[in-house]
């Protein structure tokens, strides 16, 4: 009857004495399945696991091969396009020294057109004053003729009287006369 | 007599078979606080493997991983992946956050399902995961709440608050009832569904030592990884909800 009790009590106060220790009962502390479990777990999931990490370096690696690649593609296109730039420069200085001797000889053969204008021009300035020269002294000319005319006529209309006359007619007769003589 | 003493046999074969602790604690006193001894025993062996992994993770990084790095930035991908597709756009600086959370829970729950933790014998109660304490779950939950909180905080101002009465303000109540179900429900799902697994485990080792227990620890090894998956998830997902906030 008391060991009743005392199981009741014993079921009531659970037993609080006690320190750290190592339980060594093979059953409570369950090893075996434990044991089990974790085998199987390594077993499968090695497996799994290791595909699945294999797989991932396999994409880091093929990343990293692709992005090396391009690497070397954009160094490559980078020297191309250097060299590129180099041959356009070459290209351009050639361009501009050309360019500068091209001027030099337009501006030369320029030069050399307008003096040959500017002296066309001259001559033909001078030409032109020369004939207005020779108009101005024509004119002069003609009417010193015209006055020295009319002088005459003046001179001759106010001297001209009967006796004159008649001694000229006979002086042209007598010329006439001669003249026939000298035909016979 | 003989009836007594049968009964009495009957008893501690029960007593026996029962012998399964359940709200039995080894206490230390510290600062005038009762703490769970056995809850702070494992996750320090927790916390040592996390420490050591990401110290070997750490040691020697290469360019190509070695099988280990491989391994251990899978993980981090992982981590980052669920950040993401929870979180967002922002989701880099909750990262680190989101991550221990799921490591930390992970290894607890798995640890308490793979380490033969009543090999040591305490004074009281026994040794198992962490994460099989209400006091762990909820202090875990709770650190996600001030988590959120900070996030939404930091993002929007007292805007932040806005939110409570963002379809109509009549869902009010509602709005501030689930700042205390969600750490709630954090907290009771994870230490449930470990507790109930390693309960179910211990009962069955103690009707049926061998072999019958396996199928069993198995589930348990699964609940306990989806366990921790979710609470990560959960958490990373209420983060980028006070973030993104009701639109």
């Amino acid at each position: 009857m008391k060991n009743v009790t005392d199981s009741f009590v014993s079921l009531v106060n659970w037993p609080f004495a006690g320190s750290f220790g190592l339980n060594t009962d093979i059953l409570a502390t369950n090893p075996i399945n434990l044991s089990v479990v974790l085998g199987v777990l390594i077993f499968f999931g090695k497996g799994v696991l290791s595909d699945l990490l294999d797989n991932r370096k396999l994409r880091i690696l093929n990343s990293i091969r692709n992005s090396e690649e391009l690497q070397r593609g954009a160094i490559e296109r980078l020297e191309k396009a250097r060299a590129r730039l180099r041959k356009i420069e070459i290209e351009a200085d050639q361009f501009r020294v050309n360019g500068y001797s091209e001027i030099e000889r337009e501006k030369f053969n320029l030069i050399n057109s307008t003096y040959k204008t500017l002296d066309q021009l001259e001559n033909y300035k001078n030409e032109t004053i020369h004939f207005e020269q020779q108009r101005a002294i024509n004119q002069v000319r003609q009417r010193v003729f015209q006055q020295a005319l009319q002088g005459a006529l003046g001179t001759l209309n106010s001297c001209l009287n009967k006796e004159l006359h008649l001694r000229t007619i006979s002086a042209n007769i007598g010329m006439f006369g001669a003249m026939k003589e000298i035909t016979d | 007599m003989n009836v007594l003493s049968c009964s009495m046999n009957t008893l501690r074969g029960l007593y026996d078979i029962s012998g399964v602790e359940v709200g039995q604690h080894f206490y230390w006193q510290i600062g005038g606080f009762q703490v769970h001894a056995q809850v702070l025993i494992t996750s320090w062996v927790v916390i040592a493997i996390l420490l050591g992994s990401a110290f070997i993770a750490v040691r020697n990084p290469q360019t190509v991983p070695t099988a280990t790095q491989n391994f251990f930035e899978y993980v981090l991908e992982f981590i980052r992946d669920v950040s993401k597709t929870q979180i967002g756009e922002e989701y880099g600086p909750w990262v680190p956050f989101i991550g221990t959370l799921f490591l930390f829970i992970f290894v607890s729950n798995w640890s308490g399902a793979l380490l033969p933790w009543k090999i040591i014998e305490l004074p009281h109660g026994e040794l198992a995961a962490p994460t099989n304490d209400i006091n762990t779950t909820v202090a875990l939950a709770l650190l996600t709440s001030i988590a959120y909180f900070y996030a939404g905080l930091s993002k929007k101002g007292l805007g932040y608050f806005s939110k409570y009465i963002q379809p109509t303000p009549i869902l009010l109540p509602i709005n501030i009832l689930e700042d205390f179900t969600k750490p709630l429900s954090l907290s009771f799902r994870l230490f449930g569904n470990i507790l109930a697994d390693e309960l179910v485990v211990v009962v069955l080792v103690s009707l049926v030592p061998l072999v019958v227990p396996i199928p069993v620890m198995f589930l348990g090894l699964f609940t306990s990884g989806i366990q921790a998956l979710i609470f990560a998830t959960l958490a990373a997902a209420y983060i980028g909800e006070s973030m993104e906030g009701h639109h």
